[in-house]
């Protein structure tokens, strides 16, 4: 087992990681920011290494400090958390090169898996079923207007080197196709340095549903189940739940099955996770793998009991799983609100600032993951999520409750947050059925503009 | 600095109604504020390369802010590091350091060497003036940001 791990993160996953190493008994090295001075995730670590200025590229993405701060702080693994260069393959062949170990898959299963192209091709071989679309990269006008016929009309323009809802435009005829096309490649350049794009076909109303994989390096792959993440809004989860109210035992196993053959084609280990869309037929198709620990992961913890963050770390130290796919036991019903700070009732604009009060809810079935404190001050340079609220209980229905009743006690003032949004989708009939896709939170916002604002006692 | 001092200050700072103190030494900094809201005490040690624990926040309500750096002195600046890395006084263990305490610098004056990953990398003055005191080690980790010189400068 490791010594001591550098956690090369920030926030509530830096957090996470540092909690589970202190229960493994492994210490810990904190890398931050100027900004991030007083962050948790520093004040918790045993160590800690300022590597540069608050704009992530200054810091938590400049490779050459963090393995300095690696190479000073005698580390042997660092856990790269999700965002940053938890996906960057080549930061995971530089911790190869210097020996030090990365807590994640290998450099080329990141590397396999973050080609979006050379993915569905990977998929397409391997069996697992694909969304419809180009073979391969669309290099020219001409062929994205052939592609989109032969394919049919609503498609969806990719970026190859994108990913988690970044560079992506739907069209509906040959018009709008020509114009997303040339959009798409644009943007794609600008975002990612990478102007590669394929097409696939437009699932109207999809279920987003991801399995959790947990793969060890002597080759056992197992799933975790599953998570329906289909409350979105602009390609960002908001919400996620596990089970999902849209599977059948039976769809559930055969999706499993192909989300472990899907980490298997690419020779996957330690944790991950294979999206499918579901339509609504009943038919599912792969669309991308995330090759690392995943924003959501407490929801699969809650429901199986297994702690993810361990074994990512138990794996990467060479321990084979302890467990086969046939112990996994879906004990729980659980539901995960990403609360962020930004105002719903102004656009959703980030709400940086100081905390002035907070009070986070307790008591049976409610988990918080949270990097912030009262009089902390949230800094405008990263992203905005700054707490996860997880309820959990015997079955979707007491999860609900419980969800709605946590998110009442839910107190934070100075900055705006996005609690009322999660309020007013608990209280959502077609929501507390089950009844769901994609589509649902924008038409929400729609329907119930403007979002009320709370009364002044809250 | 034992609670017992803490609270010693704490005491004179209630005796005589003061509402801020603060105090550098021997790379402790404490600060501690009296407000409406009743005492705020800060203990922060700067964030160590060594085993040395990081600052648990002692504080009645939240954590409050960590002491930022005393603003310098007229005519004080110091030189800190660009990188993180191992910080040496000289180009060499038998080599004679680059600088001493009173020696003029200007901006082009290779000060010391930080070494990352294997790379030895000379380090600027980047300022004109007289090196008045070496905070860092040599051979000890620094971090980015971290006070090398301190430099009365023109």
């Amino acid at each position: 087992m490791f010594d001591k791990i550098l956690i090369a993160n920030r926030g509530e996953i830096a957090v996470r990681i540092i909690r589970a190493c202190k229960e493994l008994g492994i210490r810990t090295l904190a890398v931050y920011s100027t900004t991030d001075a007083d962050s948790l995730h520093v004040q918790l670590a045993d160590e800690a290494i300022c590597v540069g200025e608050a704009p992530s590229k200054e810091s938590y993405l400049k490779i050459d400090r963090i393995i300095s701060a690696a190479e000073v702080g005698d580390i042997e693994a660092i856990h790269p958390g999700y965002g940053f260069l938890s996906e960057n393959a080549h930061f995971a062949e530089v911790c190869e090169n210097c020996n030090i170990k990365f807590i994640g898959p290998s450099s080329a299963a990141i590397r396999a898996m973050g080609d979006k192209v050379a993915a569905r091709e990977s998929m397409r071989k391997a069996g697992v079923p694909v969304v419809p679309g180009s073979d391969g990269p669309v290099d020219d006008e001409q062929n994205a207007l052939k592609t989109a016929r032969r394919i049919g009309y609503p498609v969806i323009v990719k970026a190859a080197g994108g990913g988690g809802g970044r560079g992506m435009r739907v069209a509906h005829n040959d018009p709008s196709l020509v114009k997303g096309y040339h959009t798409a490649r644009s943007e794609a350049e600008r975002a990612f340095g990478n102007s590669v794009v394929y097409i696939e076909k437009y699932i109207e109303n999809p279920r987003h549903i991801e399995f959790q994989i947990l793969a060890d390096r002597k080759g056992k792959t197992i799933h975790l189940g599953e998570r329906d993440c289909s409350l979105q809004r602009r390609h960002q989860k908001l919400l996620e739940e596990s089970p999902s109210p849209a599977l059948t035992n039976d769809l559930r196993k055969k999706m499993g099955k192909t989300a472990v053959k899907a980490a298997e084609a690419v020779r996957y280990t330690n944790a991950g996770t294979v999206e499918f869309l579901l339509d609504a037929k009943g038919d599912f198709y792969f669309i991308e793998m995330n090759t690392r620990v995943q924003v959501e992961h407490p929801v699969t913890e809650e429901v199986t009991g297994i702690d993810i963050v361990k074994e990512q770390i138990r794996i990467a130290a060479g321990e084979e799983l302890g467990y086969d796919q046939k112990d996994i036991q879906f004990q729980k019903a659980a539901i995960e609100c990403r609360l962020n700070a930004e105002d719903p009732f102004n656009g959703f604009q980030p709400s940086p600032g100081r905390i002035e009060f907070l009070h986070v809810p307790g008591g049976h079935g409610v988990r918080v993951d949270t990097h912030v404190y009262a009089g902390y001050n949230i800094p405008p340079h990263y992203d905005s999520l700054i707490a996860k609220l997880i309820c959990y209980g015997h079955d979707r229905r007491v999860a609900l409750d419980r969800m709605a009743r946590a998110l009442d006690e839910f107190m934070i003032r100075g900055v705006k947050t996005t609690i009322p949004l999660h309020k007013l989708i608990l209280k959502d009939p077609n929501f507390r059925r089950g009844r769901y896709s994609t589509s649902f939170v924008e038409r929400l916002l729609a329907a119930s503009q403007p979002l009320v604002p709370p009364s002044a006692e809250e | 600095m034992e609670l017992e001092q803490i609270r010693a200050i704490i005491a004179m700072m209630k005796e005589n109604d003061l509402s801020e103190f603060s105090m550098e030494q021997d790379g402790l900094k404490i600060r501690i504020k009296r407000g409406p809201e009743g005492l705020q005490q800060t203990v922060t040690l700067p964030p160590p390369v060594s085993t040395a624990p990081v600052s648990i926040p002692v504080v009645t309500g939240a954590p409050a802010i960590a002491s930022s750096s005393a603003t310098p002195a007229a005519g004080v600046e110091h030189i800190t590091s660009p990188m993180v890395g191992t910080f040496y006084r000289a180009a060499s263990p038998d080599a004679p350091p680059y600088v001493e305490v009173g020696q003029q610098v200007d901006p082009e004056t290779v000060v010391c060497i930080i070494e990352a990953m294997k790379v030895m990398n000379e380090i600027k003055a980047e300022m004109t003036g007289v090196i008045t005191e070496i905070l860092a080690e040599n051979a000890k980790p620094v971090e980015f940001g971290q006070k090398l010189f301190v430099v009365r400068v023109k």
